[in-house]
């Protein structure tokens, strides 16, 4: 049967990437803005470190969202990377997140 | 559709600023009699935020976000050109005529800069769109 383990920690990693996305698109929205200082989202060092502790200490880690402490230029082709990068692992978790759910839905209907 | 929206803000201040140059570059010939002349404008934008700033972090610092906005439009404050003219109905007694000083160099510059920045844009928020459209999957059979 599937684990609560993987299934908290796909949530809190959607979680984090769906803020990463709006950072990013903060970011490319003020690339005009000068001495602007870009947005960065962290939270899979928080997830890695709080992984051993369970489910329930999974279950509380919440993304880091700073802004940078210097007025660096906005590198527009390196935010968008990321911001495809992001839109593909997301989109990689969902697809997981939905093969678990129908796991558990065959496992409930049994495979009619 | 935080992430859309911020996109949106984008498209929407990257237009304007686009519509200033169009209108700063469609003026460069105008002329005026001294103290009537058009002036080149620039738009001035910037990060808005929702409540908060700086140092705070997480969930609620990610909700604050809220993209750009314009800020003001401003005067570039170049004096203008002064041409001597004497048969230009808009020249003044000693036959000079005022045209406004636009940089046609840096207009365009700026017109460049301004559309990479919108189609870096619409690329930001075809990511999210892909991501909201993937979120709509879940647990759809495939």
């Amino acid at each position: 049967m599937m684990d609560p383990m993987s299934t908290a920690l796909v949530l809190r990693a959607l979680d984090g990437l769906s803020a990463r996305s709006v950072a990013t698109a903060h970011n490319v929205a003020n690339a005009g803005t000068p001495g602007y200082r870009p947005v960065r989202v962290s939270f899979e060092r928080m997830l890695a470190a709080a992984a051993p502790g369970g489910p329930d200490a999974v279950a509380v880690v919440r993304p880091r969202l700073e802004q940078s402490r210097l007025a660096e230029p906005l590198r527009l082709d390196l935010e968008l990377a990321t911001a495809s990068g992001t839109a593909a692992r997301y989109s990689a978790l969902v697809e997981l997140l939905g093969r678990q759910m129908q796991l558990h839905g065959l496992s409930i209907m049994g495979n009619k | 559709m935080q992430a859309m929206e911020i996109s949106r803000t984008g498209l929407d201040v990257e237009w304007r600023r686009l519509e200033v140059i169009a209108q700063n570059l469609a003026n460069a010939n105008s002329s005026g009699p001294a103290g009537r002349v058009y002036q080149a404008m620039r738009l001035v934008s910037g990060p808005r935020f929702g409540t908060l700033l700086s140092d705070e972090t997480g969930a609620a610092a990610a909700r604050s976000l809220a993209g750009v906005a314009v800020y003001r439009l401003e005067a570039d404050g170049a004096a203008p050109r002064r041409v001597h003219e004497p048969g230009n109905p808009n020249a003044d007694a000693d036959g000079f005529v005022s045209y406004p000083a636009v940089d046609h160099a840096a207009q365009m510059t700026l017109m460049v800069q301004t559309a990479r920045a919108y189609e870096a844009n619409v690329v930001a928020m075809t990511a999210a769109r892909q991501m909201y459209a993937k979120a709509l999957d879940l647990g759809r059979n495939g």
